[in-house]
Formats: structure tokens, sequence, C-alpha cells
């Protein structure tokens, strides 16, 4: 008789606990993306400095897509990092491409200029890139590789050895099965 | 119970049932948006959310409605970019399915379970009438239970009466242990009254059924128990009986310790103070999401310090000093002893000229590393080409060649020392540029107590006054700000407060440490020296100063 009260009781809590755990273990604003492994959404974006480039143009090279705004500390946090990076890739068959996002001109451009950022940033005002890439978190970075596959996602900042690292799996073509996390992310 | 399932069938049914086909635009948009989920925000849905980013999706679905597209191919769309987690409501099909039918399983499982719980409810309340036994067996019951004796469930019986003479005890034991909880006062009036009748109609059904069934198989192990009995009686009169009791108390501490000790550990581990506007309280061990906020993450800051460090190289080589400058400063407001940016410092204002300045930058790198080769090649070679200090600049090569693996670099330096020491041999002409009839050179080093009021912004006067005029400006004054202590100085015509007066004569020396670096403002904890043997003329060499005074 208690045997089976006490069996009774955990058929009961066990679930319930495991429910619980499984809920309290997860990030709730986190999305799990779709893309990964998929090829990149095309795209057209007009830079910065009035030229147009298209992603298509870009095939055969591994490009860091990363969007940001300037309103958002983690993509202050990582500025300083992305361009070091690309001072030192830039010749090495790899394109940065920065597309500012849920923000203003005026600000994009400040920030640029604040951390002297050298590499092609455009804006998307329509925020139809954002959305063909889900973005949802700022800031959010693609890696893609020369066939134009995106091999990893980075949701939040991102630093100097994480960049290197799957800047050289994307040339590979590696494809990470799990979407990468920085430290934190904003959300507006 | 059927009206309450036709209830829940219409909750279900009714919603869709209402559905009907939108047809204007907006419309139909205001349909789709309402079933999306808005990715910024906490569970709003596109048509519900003011963001920047529900607006861009809005005016997404609308152009896609305007292209002709179905709402399922929009809502498709969006599944293939973010998953099925922007769909507000989750698809009837495959794993999400259980998310529509798990409720109303629990709740049809709970309506059962309470069904059940008041049925036994209401059987209990009908069979323990106690009028219904025999007043005789009753009495028996009492007798029985107030002897001393202890009943004992033997698992060991066996034959048809077994399990009668099982209840049989514990009832019995039910009975002595309310006894005593009554007794002891853990027991209120109102339940004692309301227990012992049951348990003691109980009891007598079972001594009934006993007296009506035949007693013969049980007769071999009686006497082995009741032997048992006896022993037991015996040990429960010494206090020596296993108390279920206190065990059922031991395993509840024990539960709530490891309760509460699991609780804190997860708690404290899952929760910190916000550090920031974009700062959540759960973090680390909940969702794997460190701190957020700019300013208080050392880790942050180390991050930036390497990529600061990275750019600053990087401007470095391209020659472009001002960049390069900002690059270092910025390292130096992070890390203030990083040996690397006080190094490059010093290298950026060689280039400039500034040669005193960047020997502190030198002197300030090999303070926290006096091995660090870059600093110690330009100190040397400053000392060497700028300074004229010969022996200066040969013992910092000649340390960079011991710390340097063989190869051209050290090759190089060697050349330079070579070189140096050639020129040392001839002394005559190195001596003069060394001796100089109008400088006034020497040390200036730190009182041993008074090293701890050192602070990293002081900044440091070397004044130089005529003998003659105690009043009025100094003759010269020479400040070097951070100074790095033991330090040496040389101070010449450049450094005088008026051009057109001889810099010559007897004069009389004195330092101070200035806290803000304001040299006509005295603060209260500047440190202060004077050369012992004032007045000195012009042109003396080693005029070493101790600051050993405190304003």
């Amino acid at each position: 008789m208690p045997w089976r009260r006490i069996l009774l009781t955990l058929a009961v809590i066990l679930p319930l606990v495991g429910v619980l755990a499984f809920g309290f273990s997860r990030d709730p604003r986190y999305i799990a993306s779709p893309l990964i492994g998929r090829p990149a959404p095309p795209f057209t974006v007009t830079l910065f400095d009035g030229k147009k480039l298209s992603l298509a143009d870009l095939r055969g090279k591994v490009v860091f897509l990363n969007f940001w705004a300037s309103w958002c500390p983690p993509c202050r946090a990582e500025a300083r990092d992305l361009e070091a990076v690309w001072q030192r890739y830039r010749d090495k068959n790899i394109v940065f491409l920065g597309i500012d996002i849920q923000d203003t001109e005026k600000e994009a451009f400040a920030f640029l200029k604040e951390f002297q950022i050298t590499y092609p940033n455009g804006r998307d005002a329509s925020g139809k890139i954002s959305i063909d890439y889900g973005v949802w978190g700022i800031p959010e970075t693609f890696f893609i590789d020369p066939e134009g596959r995106i091999t990893y996602k980075h949701v939040g900042g991102l630093e100097y050895p994480i960049i290197v690292a799957k800047l050289d799996e994307a040339r590979r073509g590696l494809i990470s099965a799990k979407e990468g996390k920085g430290a934190y992310q904003s959300i507006r | 119970m059927p009206s309450l399932v036709i209830l829940v069938l219409s909750l279900l049914v009714l919603p869709t049932g209402l559905q009907a086909q939108p047809t204007d635009l907006e419309e139909q948009l205001r349909a789709i948006s309402k079933e999306l989920r808005c990715p910024v925000c906490q569970n709003l849905s596109v048509a519900d959310s003011p963001s920047e980013m529900a607006q861009q999706m809005r005016a997404l679905v609308l152009k896609q409605l305007k292209e002709g597209k179905s709402p399922e191919q929009i809502k498709a769309y969006f599944v293939s970019k973010y998953g099925e987690w922007i769909l507000l409501s989750p698809t009837t099909k495959g794993f999400s399915l259980l998310v529509w039918i798990l409720p109303f399983i629990a709740l049809t499982g709970g309506i059962i379970f309470v069904l059940l719980v008041a049925r036994r409810w209401v059987q209990r309340k009908g069979e323990s009438r106690p009028s219904e036994v025999d007043p005789a067996l009753i009495q028996r019951v009492q007798q029985d239970v107030s002897t001393e004796r202890v009943w004992e469930i033997d698992p060991e019986i066996e034959g048809p009466r077994a399990h009668l003479l099982n209840e049989q005890a514990r009832l019995y034991t039910e009975l002595q242990e309310l006894e005593f909880d009554y007794q002891a006062g853990r027991l209120s009036e109102s339940d004692y009254q309301d227990l012992r009748p049951r348990y003691e109609a109980q009891a007598a059904k079972v001594l009934r059924e006993l007296d009506s069934s035949p007693a013969e198989a049980m007769s071999k192990k009686r006497p082995h128990r009741a032997e048992r009995q006896a022993k037991d009686a015996g040990q429960a009169q010494n206090g020596k009986a296993p108390s279920r009791r206190g065990w059922i108390f031991a395993a509840t501490g024990a539960f709530l310790l490891v309760f509460g000790v699991t609780l804190g550990i997860f708690l404290s581990k899952s929760l910190r103070p916000r550090g920031s506007e974009q700062d959540s309280i759960t973090g680390d061990f909940l969702t794997g999401t460190g701190p957020g906020g700019l300013s208080a993450d050392p880790g942050m800051r180390r991050a930036d310090l390497q990529s600061l460090l990275t750019q600053g190289h990087a401007a470095f080589e391209r020659q472009d000093w001002s960049q390069a400058i900002d690059a270092f400063k910025k390292v130096l407001a992070i890390d203030s002893d990083r040996p690397e940016a006080h190094t490059y410092m010093g290298l950026i204002l060689t280039q400039a000229g500034h040669v005193d300045g960047a020997l502190l930058a030198f002197n300030r790198a090999l303070s926290t590393n006096p091995e660090y080769p870059l600093a110690l090649w330009g100190k040397g070679m400053v000392l060497y080409r700028d300074k004229g200090d010969l022996s200066g600049a040969r013992q910092n090569l000649q340390k960079l060649v011991s710390l340097l693996p063989s190869g051209k670099e050290r090759f190089e330096v060697q050349k330079t020392i070579d070189e140096l020491t050639n020129r040392q041999a001839t002394p005559a002409k190195s001596k003069q540029s060394v001796t100089n009839p109008s400088r006034i050179e020497g040390t200036i080093s730190v009182d041993s107590k008074l090293k701890a009021k050192l602070d990293s912004g002081d900044a440091l006067f070397i004044i130089v006054r005529s003998a003659n005029s105690a009043k009025g400006p100094p003759l010269a004054v020479k400040k070097i700000d951070r100074p790095v202590f033991p330090l040496s100085y040389s101070l010449g015509p450049e450094n005088m407060m008026m051009s057109g007066r001889p810099f010559g004569g007897k004069v009389n020396v004195s330092v101070r440490l200035d806290r803000d670096g304001n040299a006509l403002t005295r603060e209260p904890g500047s440190l202060m020296g004077t050369y012992e043997k004032n007045p000195v003329e012009i042109g003396t060499q080693g005029v070493d100063i101790i600051l050993d005074q405190v304003l």
C-alpha cells in the first residue's frame, strides 16, 4: 500500500518537475533558426557610400554578414573586434558586410565614425533583409561559405577568437549544428 | 457530467466556426498578423505590437498580400525564416498536437480523480457507523487495547485467518497510538472522539469474523508469535522499541535540509542584480546568458583590450599616429600598467621628438615588465641617440641581447652595442656631450616611508631658483607628468621661465610632486624635496634629491 502510494506520487511529481526543469532551463526569448546549412537568402543593399552590393556578387568568397544597430550596446561592444578582424583578414578572400537595421541614418553614420569601421555597411530601411534572415536579437551574425550556404549563426556580441575560428570553418564549408549565443543581446 | 462535455466541446469548436474568410485586404492583414508572434516582444502578436520590427513585418505581409499570395503561403514564408516559433498558436500536427491534446487529457484525468476520491469518502462515511456493531465486542476491543501488549503484524503466518489477524494487529496498534497521542496532547478532543469509535468499530468487525472462523490452521505458529510478542513487550518497556515516528521526523528534516540547500544554490546561481537597462535578473545558470551592460563587466573590457591593441598596432604600422595614440590611450584607461601600450606610446613620442616623454613611457613599461624587449630597445635607442647617455644605452641594450634568441634581431642589437662601445672608446668627444656646463643633472627618488603616498596622476616639478633672490618667479621649472621613481633628470636653458636672463650662477634646486599637476597651487599631500647641498653652481652633476617632506 505505501509503495503504491509513493509510486503514484512520483508518477505525478516527476513529469511536473521535468516540465518545469525544461521550461526554466530555456531562454524563452531564444528563437532557433531554421536557416543554418541552407542557402543564404539573396539580397541587394545600398551601402552608405551610395554603391549597391548584391550577395550574389560575393559568391566564391566567405561572407561575414552582421546585423547591427547604433543603439544596441552589444553591437558597440563587438564593433572594435569586428574591425580588427577585418583589418587582419581583408585580403584573404573574406568580405565583411554590415547591415544596419531599426535605426536612423544619422545615428548609424555616427556609429561607423566612432568605431572607425572601414568594411562595407548598408542600411535595411524596410527590414526585408533582416526578416529574410529571421533576425530577432541584435547583433546577429551569419557566416556564409563560398558556395553561399549559411554555416553558422551567432546571436549577441562576438569576440575576436570566435570570429576567426568561424571564418575558417566557413572557408572550409563546415556547418555548425548549433547556433552560437553571445554574452548578451539587445532587443527593441 | 454530460453538460460539462458539451461545454468543453463548444468552447473548442466555436472559435473556428466563427472564422469567416476576410475579404478586405486590411482585414486579411490583421488576421494574418494576429497569428504571427512579434519576435522582439513578449507574447504579443505582430498585429498588437508597436515595435519597429512588427511594423516592418506588417508591411511585408501587406506587400505579399498585394502580390496575390494566400495567407497560408505568407505564414509559411515566416515559418521558413523563424521556425514554428513565429506562429502564436502551434500547429495541430506532429509534436505540437500534444500541446492541444494534453490539457484536455489532464482535465479529464483530474475530473475522474476527484470523482473517485469523492466516492470513496462517501463510502467511508457510510461504513463507519459504530452503532451497527455489538457493544460487547467493542468492550472486548477496548480491553485488548488497554493491555501493555504490543500487537505486531506478522507476514509469516499463513492460513485463511492470517489477514484477519494482521488486520486486528494493525487496528489495535492504531488504537494504542491514538490513545498515546491523545494522552500526550498531540491530538485534539474532537479528532479523538471521531477516530476512536471508528477504529473500534472496525476492530470489532474483525473480531466478529475471527470468532466465526475456525482457529485450527494457526495453532503451529501461535506459540512462536506469542514468544516474540512477549520479548517485544519487554523491549518496549525498556524504551528500546524502534520508533517509526522518529524515522519520519528524521527523513522529513533531511528532505527539508536538502531542499533548502538546493534552492539556495539554485537561486543564487540563477538570479543576479540587474546591471543595466538591458540586463535581466535571470541568467548564467538558467539560460546561459551572461550579465548585460557595458560598464561593469571586466571580461568585456578585457576583450576590448585585445582588439584595441590590435587596432593600435595596425595604426602604428600605417604610421597613423593620432589613431594609434587614441587606441593605446584607451588601452591604458582600461589597464594602466599595460607595458605594450606604454612602449608604443614611447615609440610614437620618440617619432614626435618628445624624448623625455618617451623615456618616461619606456620606464613605465619596464616598471611592470623589466624584460619587455621592445621597451628595452626603445629606451636604449633614445638614451643613445637623443640623450647621449652611452652607458645607460649600453646597459639596456645588453639586457635585451641576453633576452633575445639568436637571429637577425639579436644581431642588429649587438651591432648597435658595438657601435656604442666604439664611441665610448673616444671619451673626449662623448664626455663633453654629457658634462654640459649649462645644465643641472641628477636623480630624484622618494623616501621609502612615503612611497605609499604616490599617485599615478601626480606631476613632478623641478624648480630652480636663483640663490640671490628668494622671491619672484623661479629661474627654471621642468614638469614631468606621471613620473616613475627613481628618475634621472636634466635641466637646461630650455626650461627657463623667462628668456633673456642668463642661466648661470648659484641656484637652489627643489622638487615638488604635485597632486593636481598645477604648479601655482599647493595641495596638502603633495611631496616636497630640496637638494641637501643647496646652493649649487649650474653645471653641477649628481644633484640627487629625495622627496621626503609632505605638505
